[in-house]
């Protein structure tokens, strides 16, 4: 036969094996128990919009064939270990099953033996997510960093892009960090993010239109750090803080990032001026959020005294490192003069539990708040006890959210645009990964089981050695280019201005 | 005879290849593949494939593997060299000399692998031993097949085109060859392959601790003619510690040198070897820290991740040492390496009986908690901690002894001697510790005076014959330097000696 009369045939026998559905096997036995599939996609709630659910069996096995049944239908998927969705099949399986479930049943074949596993369900909200989320991406460094980049993904489908990369401009000499990204409500058009070190600065995106920004004058500690963008006006909440890192030599939590220093501040886009929220002598303020009306500041804030005069203030707070405990404060503030007033604790983490309480965010109606607790200190996302806990903000009492804590670090808890969806940082697949865990909050309060954000590959996160840091929900994608942010950040910064 | 020349000069060149390669440089090949990465699956491909010539960084990242057996890796490399000249020679239909000038291609590729000397650990562009000669050879074969199609057409001037691209390909590949070496400011490191001794006694230091093959690790450096390296003293001393005869760390010479030249890179013990030797010490999470930063800063990479992998499973993270021992398996010659490990994560009783899990753990576990910080400079950091570290434990009894000698730190070993006698009353004190009592017993820096303790007879004799012929040059006015090289023959080997005579530690 020659060549040119297979290659048709070699190309229809792949076009067919693509859109092939394995059959069920008939002779399986039945095993009483779920099975173990990375990621653990039982029994979890998921938006109507989601990109499929692809997973892998974990059971030794050779093969595998997933049946899954919605309403008005059935189809079965597998090739090799792993089930890999098709966008289109998932689609139609969604849109027939919002508001219900989709009922999986999983054979494997193992030592030539197919097994049946006990059916399970993945749950079909009634609600949608938005589309978009961004994280950045960084290995779980301790000093040294290189690639870094600010990435943005959208969750229908698997599409990944590349907000920022440092590498744009870094050279050997001249590294280029950048962190905190920021949107004001779920949009784009208003955003910002820094860059530290070479071409040092803060990228703000205003109305579309990008500038870099100095935030460092001489009457404030620092750059603006940890922001927040008002949800109605041009007005940028910002910690301030010098940082300092330390490092375990026996505790898992591996490394301590603490903060000598820190106050609040907030930045006028219009005007390029930065004013003083708070610098309160011996407390720590930080993590700055809004209430979605903007006429509430919530933020975190320690306690702590130094009390040694002959060391320098980094030795002592490594001496002390687990005295240092946040609360949760709230401050009234009046957008149109600018003023805060009544700051006051309305979670009492630190004296109360003996607890610290930090990266606090505002549901969308304003109801809750959520934010990560911990033993002590302020940067969560390496303190293995970490976990999200809910505070309701009518009765100022907090639960913690189990259905999306682990026995590992969760951190950065935000929230869906339209409340229903929360989404945390978590170290629970292996203790030194950040990985964002989406849950479903449904209208009468419950917490459903979270779910890791799907990868078209399933053992993805098994290879993946970088972390997913300070996930944010976006509605829309950013509209500047990585090019425009780069050709931006090697100008110069503007210098804001101090306001009294 | 036409082809016979041909071959006669590929023949000469593939000899002068293997003698330089795995004959004379099986270490270094090893330890490039070693501080290189690749990892069988779809997240490393896409990873490599989304930069600009991803495809032959994927493939030279493949290709780099190879060197874990620097036979095997050498062999490809010689393979495709051979191939490069050989179709180098068809295109330029060479004939007599010029055949032999055309070696210049492969020769040119040679000496770029073997000019990275120290520059292997701090390359940052993966696969870059093989990426040179991916880049010519497709080069060549663009031009050979533009050759062919143009011959086929029989459009003969256009063949006169082919060879101007080809050229323009084959200079543009030495291009980038030569913007490497101006990009890295690594000129001449070739010398430092093929002649710095030390250089090469790490390269086989490092494997033979790393495979805990401590007595061999102990020989390599008894094999060193010129002073050592700062790192091979620590390499040696982390072997005496785990062979039981850390007392022997100034008789098998403890004093080392910072690699200095100026077509080196800024060495730091950091990147060279702190993973392996905090390891070796117990120290995990610092080991874990230093093999972390240099996996971000320099490249994924073997060593770096099988370091993890190990500190992992010391420090009971199972789950990742799982991850990365899943990312190993998909390797094709560090599969083994990993297969092993991951059945301790499904059979404790294997695991502790593993030598590595006997050899760390004590040590792991007498490691006070708290929070830390080495500055960048693991060799002192080493010294301070465990010259400080007065637990009593008996995995740490000679460590702490010995690194406080080590660190002329007078209090600490003071304290430390006194409650090993104490501890150890019927045994035979070492030498070394009675050179150190004797020396810094009667100090003012001293918080316990030692000079009540039995010392051996010949141990103090020899002591006082140091002091007065030590005394007596010294009224001579003789300058102090000069003192020490007379003493040195004699008194070298003694802590004594070291005490008063060895330079400052340059720690790097």
């Amino acid at each position: 036969m020659k060549l040119r009369n297979i290659i048709p045939s070699l190309l229809l026998a792949a076009l067919l094996s693509a859109c092939d559905h394995p059959t069920v096997p008939t002779n399986a036995q039945k095993e009483d128990r779920l099975p173990v599939i990375t990621p653990d996609f039982t029994e979890v709630t998921v938006p109507s919009n989601i990109c499929p659910l692809n997973f892998a069996v974990q059971e030794g096995a050779t093969d595998v064939v997933a049946h899954v049944s919605y309403p008005g239908g059935s189809q079965t998927f597998g090739s090799g270990t792993k089930v890999i969705i098709e966008e289109n099949d998932w689609k139609e399986m969604l849109s027939k099953a919002e508001g219900k479930n989709l009922k999986v049943e999983v054979y494997a074949k193992v030592n030539g033996t197919w097994k049946a596993f006990s059916p399970f369900n993945i749950y079909i909200a009634p609600d949608t997510i938005d589309s978009y989320i961004s994280y950045r991406v960084i290995q779980p460094s301790y000093v040294a960093y290189e690639k870094l980049s600010i990435n943005e993904r959208n969750i229908t489908n698997f599409d990944e892009r590349e907000i920022y990369n440092n590498m744009s401009v870094s050279t050997e000499d001249k590294g280029q960090c950048i962190n905190c990204h920021s949107y004001q409500n779920f949009k784009t058009d208003n955003m910002l993010f820094h860059m530290r070190q070479a071409y040092g600065g803060t990228m703000i995106v205003n109305n579309g239109t990008l500038k870099k920004i100095d935030l460092k004058t001489e009457e404030t500690i620092s750059a603006g750090v940890y922001p927040a963008w008002h949800p109605t006006r041009n007005l940028i909440a910002f910690s301030t803080n010098k940082t300092g890192q330390s490092f375990h030599t026996k505790d898992l939590n591996k490394i301590e990032v603490q903060d000598t220093e820190s106050d609040l501040i907030l930045y006028d886009v219009d005007k390029n001026e930065v004013s003083i929220i708070s610098e309160l002598e011996d407390e720590l303020e930080v993590f700055p959020t809004w209430s979605p009306d903007g006429k509430t500041l919530y933020f975190c804030s320690a306690k702590f005294e130094y009390k040694n005069d002959s060391i320098a203030k980094e030795t002592e707070m490594i001496q002390r490192y687990k005295e240092v405990k946040y609360n949760i404060y709230a401050a009234d503030f009046n957008p149109d003069t600018k003023e805060f007033s009544n700051m006051h604790v309305i979670y009492n983490a630190a004296d109360s539990l003996g607890k610290s309480a930090t990266l606090p965010r505002v549901s969308p109606d304003g109801r809750h708040l959520l934010f990560a607790q911990a033993e002590y200190g302020c940067f969560h996302v390496w303190h293995n006890d970490a976990d999200i806990y809910m505070l309701d903000l009518k009765t100022l009492k907090a639960e913690p959210v189990k259905n999306v804590n682990s026995d590992r670090s969760e951190s950065y808890p935000t929230w869906s645009s339209n409340g229903r969806w929360i989404m945390v940082d978590s170290r629970r697949q292996d203790g030194n990964y950040t990985r964002p865990y989406i849950a479903y909050y449904d209208r009468q309060g419950k917490v459903h089981k979270a779910f890791v954000l799907p990868q078209k590959d399933p053992n993805f996160y098994t290879f993946y050695l970088r972390c997913f840091n300070r996930p944010e929900f976006m509605v829309e994608p950013v509209k500047v280019t990585p090019q425009e942010f780069a050709k931006k950040a090697k100008e110069d910064a503007i210098p804001a201005k101090y306001a009294k | 005879m036409k082809q016979k020349t041909t071959y006669i000069y590929l023949s000469a060149f593939i000899i002068l290849a293997y003698i330089l390669l795995p004959v004379l440089n099986a270490d270094y090949l090893y330890t490039i593949q070693d501080n290189g990465i690749f990892i069988n699956g779809k997240t490393f491909m896409n990873d490599m494939v989304n930069h600009y010539g991803g495809v032959t960084t994927w493939l030279a990242c493949y290709l780099t593997q190879f060197m874990y057996h620097p036979w095997l890796g050498s062999t490809i490399l010689i393979l495709l060299w051979s191939f490069i000249y050989l179709s180098c020679v068809w295109y330029f239909q060479s004939r007599g000399y010029w055949k032999a000038l055309l070696l210049l291609v492969p020769s040119a590729l040679l000496f770029n692998i073997l000019d990275y000397g120290y520059w292997i650990y701090y390359a940052k562009s993966p696969g870059f031993a093989f990426q040179p000669t991916l880049l010519t050879l497709f080069a060549v074969l663009a031009a050979c097949t533009l050759r062919q199609i143009l011959q086929a057409i029989k459009f003969k001037w256009a063949t006169h085109i082919a060879t101007d691209i080809v050229l323009l390909c084959c200079s543009a590949a030495l291009t980038t060859l030569v913007g490497q070496w101006k990009l890295n400011n690594h000129r001449c490191s070739i010398l430092t392959t093929l002649s710095d001794n030390n250089f090469r006694h790490e390269l086989s230091m490092y494997r033979s601790l790393d495979e805990m093959r401590f007595n061999d690790v102990i020989n390599e450096y008894k094999t060193a003619k010129e002073t050592p390296t700062n790192l091979m003293v620590l390499f040696k001393n982390t072997a005496l510690l785990h062979t039981g005869k850390l007392t022997d760390m100034f008789t098998t010479g403890n004093i080392g040198i910072k690699p200095e030249g100026e077509n080196l890179p800024r060495l730091t013990i950091s990147r060279l070897g702190a993973p392996l030797i905090y390891y070796l010490h117990g120290h995990t999470l610092f080991a874990y820290r230093r093999a972390m930063e240099n996996n971000v800063q320099y490249g994924q990479n073997f060593r770096s991740i099988k370091m993890m992998a190990r500190c992992a499973l010391i420090n009971q993270e199972f789950d990742l040492a799982f991850k990365y021992l899943t990312i190993l398996r998909a390797s094709i010659f560090h599969r083994q390496w990993a297969e092993q490990r991951l059945a301790y994560l499904t059979n404790s009783t294997i695991w502790m009986q593993s030598q590595e899990y006997q050899q760390v753990a004590p040590l792991a576990a007498i490691l006070p908690s708290n929070l830390d910080n080495d500055e960048g400079v693991c060799h002192q950091y080493l010294m301070d901690t465990f010259s400080t570290l007065f637990d009593k434990s008996k995995a740490t009894e000679d460590l702490a002894i010995c690194m406080s000698l080590w660190n002329l730190d007078v209090y600490s070993f003071c304290v430390h001697f006194y409650d090993y006698v104490n501890d150890n009353p019927e045994a035979a004190i070492p030498q070394l510790y009675q050179e150190g009592a004797i020396l810094l017993g009667t100090s003012e820096e001293s918080p316990i005076t030692l000079d009540g303790f039995r010392f051996d007879q010949l141990v103090a004799d020899k002591f006082n014959q140091f002091v007065a012929e030590y005394r007596h040059m010294r009224e001579l006015g003789i300058p102090e330097e000069d003192i020490g090289q007379r003493l040195r023959p004699y008194y070298g080997t003694t802590y004594w000696w070291y005490y008063y005579f060895s330079p400052a530690i340059n720690f790097y």
